[in-house]
């Protein structure tokens, strides 16, 4: 299925299709003219917030014996390291402000608190997640390869222990995502460069030995008799950020009205197909100030997929401005309460566990009648591309 | 026999593959070694792309840009810019060049 097939916007013409993607570039540009010292205060103050607490947990929990001090050291770590992942080290990665030009700000200098390596997220996320949003088979966003998300999926009886990989999959989040970019897949089906495997499995031990050493062996080290609690504490804000970011990312994407797609070559998109394919596969939430920063932004998951590189703080005055547009085109603009868009995706997840046939689809109509657009044939379109993540190509004469 | 190492780009003909480029914009990769890019971030382009301030080569690692420069399908009319940032833009139905570019938002 193409996006130029999908029925919730094939009443749209070719011209409003073109028309809504100029609408969107005047969005995107009058963010990019007005971007200047306000939003570098922002995450400026961000990046001491965080660091702020981070300090304080770690100080508190020298005296975590007392449950007091194991409660909010863990809280103000947890709270920390949430911070860290999602508002911060997720935006910064994606060059949100990289335009800042600061040495330490910057997507080539970031390392998060978490165990992927920073490398192999800003391929796994910002190119094939964001490239390919929601596309069957090239997207490994879609159930990160344990879960079956999508009912065009084909049901395996390894499907009915979901709703326990997915328990498994939100306390270990940060673990399953440190080898998102390894590409099981791709492995298993002998397409991965053995390299280049090598190389980010190397990284991956690094890295996730050095989580380890810092938070379950150098900081409770550091608290002396009371190291068993602050291991304990720490192991609870690793934990709670684990199945918060597990949630808010699993949101963005499975709730009902978020659409996946099965077209094998997206490359001939135009840039307001692709739009539009971003805002139908995409879903907000709604929540206060604070939820939206602790979720990264990504309660405003359709304007992120939009515009991924503009700064987080400016999406709610630009999420304002893109629901006008969905209701000027008729198109779907999904979001809903936190818990009633997780209630869907976990809905999704325990129904998926079961055969087509013994479930239905929740997918929501579509909003208009829809009119005969035409499509790229199979011919006219260029060939599937197969490689996934770096490698060096050698010729020889 | 010679071994030479390609570009991650382009072609062996010298032309830029287009799923590469978008690889390497989205990944934040440096177009002539794949790896991932550092601060400044360097441009080549023609006087023109320069003018316009936008390139269609993807972005590169300012040590990178002497052995883009020294293969033979180079332009010789190539400059260099280097910034801190840049803009990933996707080509328009109505453009007449179907190749997407990168807009250097902070030229160093």
């Amino acid at each position: 299925m193409a996006i130029a097939d999908v029925k919730e916007y094939t009443h749209l013409s070719t011209e409003e299709v073109e028309q809504l993607g100029r609408e969107l570039d005047a969005i995107r540009a009058e963010i990019e003219e007005s971007r200047g010292a306000a939003d570098a205060a922002y995450i400026n103050k961000m990046i001491r917030m965080q660091r702020g607490l981070a300090f304080a947990g770690r100080v508190t929990l020298f005296a975590s014996h007392k449950k007091p001090a194991w409660a909010a050291g863990a809280a103000m770590l947890g709270a920390a390291k949430i911070l860290e992942n999602m508002e911060i080290g997720h935006n910064v990665m994606h060059g949100q402000w990289d335009w800042m030009n600061d040495p330490e700000i910057h997507s080539s200098n970031w390392e998060w608190d978490t165990a992927q390596p920073a490398e192999q997220w800003k391929h796994s996320h910002n190119y094939v997640h964001h490239q390919f949003t929601n596309v069957l088979g090239h997207d490994n966003d879609i159930g990160y390869g344990i879960l079956r998300m999508a009912r065009e999926q084909k049901w395996h009886p390894v499907n009915l222990g979901q709703p326990v990989y997915n328990a498994l999959l939100a306390g270990l989040f940060q673990w399953g995502v440190s080898l998102h970019d390894l590409d099981l897949e791709a492995i298993r089906k002998g397409r991965k460069d053995p390299k280049e495997m090598k190389r980010q499995l190397k990284q991956i031990v690094r890295k996730g030995r050095n989580q380890i050493l810092k938070d379950y062996v150098v900081y409770p080290a550091l608290s002396g008799k009371n190291w068993k609690t602050t291991l304990t504490a720490n192991a609870t804000a690793n934990v709670t950020r684990n199945i918060w970011s597990y949630m808010i990312i699993f949101c963005g994407h499975f709730p009902d009205g978020a659409m996946h797609f099965t077209e094998e070559e997206l490359e001939d998109e135009t840039r307001a197909e692709w739009y539009l394919r971003q805002m139908l596969g995409s879903a907000n939430f709604e929540g206060s100030r604070l939820t939206h920063v602790m979720a990264g932004s990504l309660g405003y998951q359709i304007e992120h997929h939009l515009f991924p590189d503009l700064p987080s703080n400016r999406y709610p005055e630009i999420a304002v401005k893109v629901r006008a547009l969905c209701d000027k085109y008729d198109i779907p603009y999904t979001t809903g309460p936190l818990y009633r868009q997780y209630g869907q995706t976990l809905r999704t997840i325990m129904k998926l566990s079961l055969p087509n046939k013994m479930t239905s689809d929740d997918s929501p109509e579509p909003p208009s009648p829809s009119i005969d657009r035409g499509r790229k044939t199979d011919a006219e379109r260029p060939t599937r591309r197969t490689e996934t993540g770096a490698y060096m190509r050698r010729a020889t004469s | 026999m010679s071994v030479t190492v390609l570009p991650f780009v382009w072609s062996a003909g010298g032309e830029l593959v287009k799923a590469r480029v978008t690889q390497c914009a989205l990944s934040r990769i440096c177009g002539m070694c794949s790896r991932p890019l550092g601060r400044p971030v360097a441009f080549v382009g023609t006087p023109l792309e320069v003018g316009r301030n936008a390139f269609h080569c993807p972005p590169l690692h300012a040590a990178c840009v002497g052995e883009l420069r020294a293969l033979p399908y180079a332009d010789p009319t190539w400059e260099v810019v280097t910034t801190s940032g840049f803009e990933y833009v996707r080509p328009n139905r109505e453009d007449a060049d179907q190749r997407p570019t990168f807009q250097p938002n902070s030229l160093l």
